[in-house]
């Protein structure tokens, strides 16, 4: 296996459009990334979520060679609001198009722009290595986008057993605001997603993240996120987790400035086997910041849902207020959740929290649902949309908001 | 309509039930009283079907077994309990909720489900029926209504699925002189030759609005006297302590 993907990688590298120095970091990339492997267990980041496991249990071998499209692949768009989009198909842009807005007031670049550091996250290592297309996305200073942004991230039939390495960098420069939606549309089955953000906020500014996986698929998701805040800036941040045969979110985001704001929301919604985590931490560095967290899961037949939540306070960022609640609906004996809370505070004059909760549905409400004429099924599907719908009301754009509620059915 | 013979049920090993003999026909009101822990709830839990009692006895409801069937089938077939605590249930839209109940009872009845409009003209009628504030309805289930509001809403919903036997437990209890009247006008507007009341009380406070045909004396798991209205009369005045 060692020998085949490094032959590919060799390929991939000679095919590709590369300076010498963009392949020098590549090498030690992927040399690093061969060193490391896929993590597993041992790798405390990793203990609830061993991925070397799930990759060998899932694959035998992996294909990361580049995989070209045919440009008229059909993809189901969102016909609810008006939008921007980009439609990734394969791995590959298939199209890009900024109809709504002011052409001058953003730029969409494309040269690839690697890290020269190695990374302690042999995925990030693997990305590196494997990375050919790029986009790197700038908001200009002060503009608001008039409407959202949805990227489309559809894969074809075709794609089997592919390891897909993704990279997409946003910057949102001064006083600007953009709203983002991520919607996965996969056919393809068995396939390795590694996909990784790299976002910039500026000051005063505002990004929302929508971040939606549906599915079903048999695909495995890694998705990196590291975010960074300036001064008075705000983030919104939702994830919806339930399609994917195994994924893990990872959400490293940074309060830089002071005045800046995390709203982190997430649900992990589960059944037929599915092992899903979200990870996140959040870093305090500068006064006067506030985060919040709220995830919710439900789990269902033998699903795992996995949540490491961490906010970490500088001692420089006083007046901290971190706040992170975690609850989680075991529907099944044979489910597991597990959560890990964690609070790292070296200043003093902070207000910092956390919850975490696990419990079964309360067979008094499916009593009165019940009593009511509703079958024990649509009582329980009531109560656990009526569990999930409170993460979902803290979607602040209102088409997102409904759009979501759509396409997951929780709603009130 | 209801017919209840030598009911006897356990929890947990605790005898509640301890044969209970009793018989409602169509159009009949009865009323239960009884001192705290007499069985009275556990009887109007067993007749919805909650679960975790050890029951012996023969229950038939329109000549079926009421025991065999589950709890949405009874209510299916026309059995409500306005619960003396109603759950709030968080996330959950009353409307929502109010429209899913009626339209899972019509489809298992066989009859036509109502589209969005015809439930809105319901509930339009009942809610102002009741003075039922419709707002409430937009809010989750229960979730921050006043005591008042809660039990409203049960009669809300019981005037709306149209029982044939409406079990009332303690509904009486937390409402204030004008809740009372108007919780109990809604249910003198839905006795008629047909339909059917238990009453479970403490107090005859609401016998005064609400007139049964018979009243029953539950203690220590049976029925130790039965009579009309009078009944409760003396009851009242003799306490239940001396009751014999």
């Amino acid at each position: 296996m060692q020998n085949e993907i490094k032959s590919i990688f060799e390929k991939s590298l000679n095919e590709g459009d590369f300076s010498s120095s963009q392949k020098n970091i590549k090498e030690k990339s992927f040399n690093r990334f061969i060193e490391q492997g896929f993590p597993n267990k041992r790798i405390e980041d990793w203990k609830f979520s061993d991925l070397n496991q799930i990759i060998s249990a899932n694959f035998e071998n992996l294909n990361y060679s580049k995989k070209n499209i045919d440009k008229n692949v059909d993809v189901d768009l969102i016909n609810e609001f008006e939008h921007n989009k980009i439609i990734f198909v394969d791995g590959n842009i298939s199209k890009i198009d900024f109809n709504h807005e002011d052409k001058d007031k953003f730029s969409l670049k494309h040269d690839l722009e690697l890290d020269e550091q190695l990374n302690e996250n042999a995925l990030l290592n693997l990305n590196t290595a494997f990375l050919s297309s790029y986009i790197k996305f700038t908001v200009k200073k002060g503009y608001q986008f008039q409407k959202p942004l949805i990227l489309y991230n559809y894969l074809t039939s075709d794609l089997v057993s592919h390891g897909l390495n993704l990279r997409m960098d946003i910057n949102l420069e001064d006083g600007s605001s953009l709203d983002i939606v991520n919607i996965a549309n996969q056919n393809a089955k068995n396939n390795f997603l590694n996909f990784r953000q790299k976002i910039n906020i500026g000051k005063n500014s505002v990004l929302k993240n929508y971040s939606l996986d549906i599915g079903p698929t048999s695909n495995i998701k890694y998705s990196f996120n590291d975010i960074n805040l300036d001064k008075n800036s705000h983030l919104e941040y939702f994830i919806f987790s339930k399609g994917s045969k195994f994924s893990k979110h990872d959400i490293n985001c940074s309060l830089n400035n002071d005045h800046g704001s995390v709203s982190l929301n997430g649900i992990i919604d589960l059944d037929n086997e599915k092992h899903h985590e979200i990870k996140t931490s959040i870093n305090h560095n500068e006064e006067n910041c506030k985060s919040y967290q709220l995830i919710k899961s439900v789990l269902n037949e033998n699903s795992k849902g996995v949540y490491q939540g961490k906010i970490y306070v500088n001692s420089k960022a006083q007046k901290t207020d971190g706040y992170q609640l975690s609850r989680a609906l075991l529907l099944n004996d044979d489910v597991e959740f597990n959560a890990k809370p964690e609070l790292e505070i070296y200043a003093d004059d902070v207000k910092c929290s956390h919850g975490s909760t696990s419990g079964n549905i309360d067979e008094n409400s499916i009593f009165y649902l019940m009593s009511r004429g509703l079958s024990h099924a649509q009582s329980k599907k009531l109560l656990t949309n009526g569990f999930l719908n409170e993460v979902i009301e803290k979607i602040s754009n209102k088409n997102i908001k409904s759009l979501i509620k759509k396409l997951t059915g929780i709603q009130e | 309509m209801l017919n209840i013979e030598n009911l006897n049920a356990k929890i947990e090993d605790k005898e509640i039930l301890k044969g209970l003999n009793l018989n409602i026909k169509p159009g009949e009101v009865h009323a239960i009283m009884g001192p705290n822990g007499s069985g009275k709830s556990t009887l109007s839990n067993i007749l919805s079907g909650k679960k975790g009692y050890e029951i012996n006895g023969n229950v038939t409801f329109e000549g079926e077994n009421l025991l065999d069937l589950e709890t949405e089938e009874r209510a299916h077939k026309g059995i409500f309990l306005a619960f003396q605590y109603p759950l709030e249930i968080p996330g959950v839209n009353t409307n929502t909720f109010l429209k899913t109940s009626i339209n899972a009872i019509k489809k298992a009845r066989g009859e036509k489900e109502l589209d969005a409009l015809e439930f809105l003209k319901l509930i339009k009628k009942k809610s102002a029926e009741l003075k039922f504030d419709e707002k409430i309805l937009s809010r989750q289930l229960n979730v921050g209504f006043s005591g008042g509001e809660k039990k409203k809403n049960e009669i809300l919903q019981m005037s709306i699925l149209n029982p044939k036997l409406s079990i009332l437990d303690e509904t009486d209890s937390g409402l204030d002189i004008d809740a009372l009247r108007i919780v109990s006008e809604g249910v003198n507007s839905l006795r008629n030759k047909n339909n059917s009341f238990l009453i479970i009380t403490h107090y005859q406070r609401l016998l005064d609005y609400i007139k049964p045909d018979f009243v029953h004396v539950l203690k220590n798991g049976q029925i130790i006297k039965s009579g009309d209205y009078e009944l409760a009369k003396e009851l009242e005045k003799v306490g239940y302590e001396d009751f014999n």
